[in-house]
């Protein structure tokens, strides 16, 4: 699993020497290259409608003057200048060994009333594939079309245009993610393209198998699927939705998931466990976190936290990306917690209470502990939930292959005690997010 | 033909139920929301407190809506559906407590309905996702409350219907039990395959669906026939709050912000012929008590322009 930073709010596209710069330090080796820099919603929003209407307006010429001058530049009317708009940030990250292993295509405004850049959008997004495989990216995120789809026929309108895509998608070898949208209803956001992930699965399914009987009948090489999808967090939370389902739903299918903050009333890019109300996040983390390790995901985690940065004064910027790091890192531990516990071919807890009788519930069938340890005398030699308590001193005779995990929140302080013990093999458990949890809480332990 | 129905909490008064009926009825409704409900509340049961309605027996209960009944009756009102007291279980709640809901308050619920010669009953699914991970293993658990409620069902001619609802994260709301419309119509037809009968049915709740930003349409396309039920009320997208539909805007053009359009439209696709229920008890006590006769008529008539709508074809 790949941690990825999507860049927005942190680097200057023209500019990107700092911006990069703390995302190194903050210890990030992978961004996501937000194509949208090459050309905006609003651009397209505009694309050949405001230069009629500035030419209406005479009064104007110096504004048609300003925009025909933006225009000459605008990748919608030449795809080859993609490059151009990302060539410092490239050479940049390059030096600094970053890579960009997924990209977001350019994509429509949520409230768009353009009905009519379809073949704008589709040669868009084909040049935006090749530029992403020229830069070694291996997925890109391209949004569904909706604007002047038709209720009823949604299936039948991007099945046309995903699959004029795949060739392009499968020469390039970069899959082509779709992702869930919401709506603005009147202000009121709801669930839009693909945020029905039982529906969205069949049409990656139904994608895959004509594009490679597509590319097949065309003679052309085919590696691996060229369709896949990418999660937001962020629309999940708008649209109220399990993403617990969500995820199982789309199981393998699942190549990336964005992970970013927000109220669940307005868009937002906040980082993870930062929007909160009395002492509760207002994302559902358990639900997600569940689903992602149900699945075992293993594709690109990218943190989108522009609000969030871009609150943060400049000066605080490295510290905030080390952070945004180390959530991303933590969201890894947690969807592959059972990955510390399968490298030990015998493991011991310390603590012997809730967190104790949790990992038990869910992990201690597949992974059954030797004994439990604790800091209280009075508990040695008792039984909890079927394991024998032990003093600490009983971990110094245990074999070296053997990991001791800390089930109790003071884990530093433990793992302090550990360490000054001579122990090496110390790991931490934590339950907050597990798989189930038990009705009650043993109190008094 | 479409009618249109009101809940009676807030209306109908034990003391005077001929009387609330008959408000209801000159308000232009013909059919009721009978709120059993509010003989043992959520906000109670969430406490894990109980009370002894429900401890009565059949013959005195059926004694104590007797003046329901007749006075229903009277007034030309028809109980359409009923709403069992929810929560049916509660998580972290006593063993005593949810015996008592599964074993004493559901079967007696099942037989007042009768009692009303009421076809539908709202039942609520259990909310237990987080505690044993999964909605499909909620569902386990609802169904085996379904399953035992069933034979009855059957018997009395009752249709079980499971309602969209909601859960929540740090205040914000977020899909609970039977949000699927997909699922929720597989489970449906299994159920109803296993015992000959529409024993289960689903109640559509147009607040519900607006909190977690459902495609109606669609959602109701999915239940077809199998909707039996509304919950017609409105609210701004963050909270249940029950209120008159085309309240709430968010936007300086000012136009409703849940998706009325599209629940005229998903019903009529489905052909919908049944009634047209407003759960709208916060509304009459939000406006004077003076005003509640012309509330009351005001929501009729919405439900009238809607019932209009939907016909149109």
């Amino acid at each position: 699993m790949r941690i990825v930073c999507a860049p927005s709010g942190i680097v200057s596209y023209s500019r990107p020497n700092q911006g990069i710069m703390d995302i190194h330090q903050g210890g990030f080796s992978h961004l996501s290259l937000d194509m949208q820099h090459c050309c905006s919603g609003q651009e397209l929003e505009n694309f050949r409608a405001k230069e009629e209407e500035l030419k209406g307006e005479r009064r104007q010429e110096e504004q048609l003057e300003a925009w025909q001058r933006e225009k000459r530049i605008s990748v919608l009317e030449d795809s080859s200048k993609i490059g151009r708009r990302f060539q410092k940030l490239a050479s940049v990250g390059k030096e600094n060994g970053i890579t960009f292993p997924i990209a977001r295509a350019p994509y429509l405004l949520r409230d768009t009333k353009r009905v009519d850049l379809e073949e704008v959008l589709l040669e868009l997004h084909k040049a935006c594939i090749r530029y992403c495989a020229s830069v070694g990216g291996e997925s890109i995120v391209i949004r569904p079309l909706f604007s002047g789809v038709e209720y009823g026929k949604e299936w039948e309108a991007n099945r046309k245009y995903y699959l004029q895509l795949a060739p392009v998608a499968a020469e390039s070898q970069v899959t082509v993610l779709l992702e869930n949208q919401c709506q603005n209803r009147n202000g009121h956001m709801i669930r839009g393209m693909c945020s029905d992930a039982g529906l969205a699965a069949q049409w990656i399914d139904y994608l895959n198998k004509e594009a490679r009987e597509q590319l097949a009948a065309e003679g052309r090489e085919i590696h691996g699927d060229c369709f896949g999808f990418c999660m937001d967090v962020g629309v999940c939370n708008l649209c109220g939705q399990d993403m617990h389902e969500f995820a199982v739903t789309l199981d393998s299918r699942l190549k990336a998931v964005v992970l970013r903050d927000s109220d669940g009333q307005q868009e937002g890019a906040m980082l993870p466990f930062t929007c909160v109300s009395q002492g509760q996040p207002k994302t559902d983390w358990l639900s997600l976190i569940r689903g992602l390790r149900q699945i075992h995901f293993d594709g690109d985690l990218i943190l989108e936290i522009q609000d969030t940065v871009e609150c943060f004064s400049p000066l605080l910027r490295p510290m905030l990306m080390s952070l945004a790091k180390q959530v991303g890192e933590y969201f890894r531990w947690q969807i592959e917690i059972e990955r510390a516990l399968k490298k030990y071919s015998s493991i011991v807890l310390f603590g012997a209470g809730n967190m104790c009788r949790n990992f038990l519930k869910c992990y201690g069938e597949q992974y059954p502990p030797l004994f439990t340890c604790d800091n209280n005398e009075e508990r040695w030699g008792t039984i909890f939930c079927g394991l024998e308590v032990k003093p600490p001193k009983a971990l110094l005779s245990l074999p070296p292959d053997c990991g001791i995990f800390i089930c109790n929140i003071y884990y530093r302080e433990i793992e302090k005690q550990l360490r000054e013990m001579g122990i090496e093999s110390v790991e931490f458990f934590n339950d907050e997010y597990m798989p189930s949890f038990h009705f009650d809480r043993v109190k008094g332990v | 033909m479409i009618e249109i129905g009101i809940q009676t909490k807030n209306i109908v008064k034990d003391e005077e139920p001929r009387q609330g009926f008959f408000q209801m009825a000159q308000a232009g409704f013909t059919c009721g929301d009978f709120s059993l409900n509010a003989y043992l509340t959520n906000l109670s049961l969430y406490r894990q407190e109980k009370n002894d309605f429900f401890d009565q027996s059949e013959e005195e209960l059926e004694r104590f809506f007797t003046p329901h009944r007749e006075g229903a009756r009277e007034a030309g009102i028809r109980i359409h559906q009923m709403h069992m007291p929810y929560p049916c279980y509660v998580p972290n709640g006593s063993m005593e407590l949810n015996d008592y809901l599964w074993h004493v308050v559901a079967p007696k619920s099942m037989k007042i309905c009768a009692f009303f010669q009421c076809r539908y009953m709202v039942i609520h699914g259990f909310k237990l996702a987080r505690n044993l991970g999964s909605e499909e293993k909620e569902w386990a658990e609802t169904e085996r409350f379904l399953q035992s409620l069933a034979p009855m069902a059957k018997e009395l001619g009752i249709t079980m219907c499971i309602e969209n609802i909601y859960t929540q994260s740090g205040g914000h709301i977020v899909e609970g039990p039977c949000c699927n419309g997909r699922k929720a119509a597989e489970r449906i037809d299994r159920m109803n395959d296993q015992y000959g009968a529409e024993v289960l049915g689903f109640c559509f709740d147009t607040g519900h669906g607006n909190l977690v930003g459902l495609d109606v349409e669609a959602f109701l396309s999915q239940l077809g026939h199998r909707l039996k039920v509304l919950h017609i009320h409105d609210n701004d997208g963050v909270g249940d709050l029950h209120q008159l539909p085309f309240t709430f805007t968010k936007t300086r053009e000012n136009r409703a912000s849940t998706d009325w359009d599209g629940f005229i439209r998903g019903l009529r696709r489905i052909g919908f012929d049944k009634v047209l229920s407003f759960e709208t008890a916060p509304v009459l006590t939000a406006f004077p008590e003076k005003m509640k006769g012309e509330t009351l008529k005001f929501i009729g008539k919405l439900g009238t322009w809607m019932a209009e709508e939907i016909a149109c074809r």
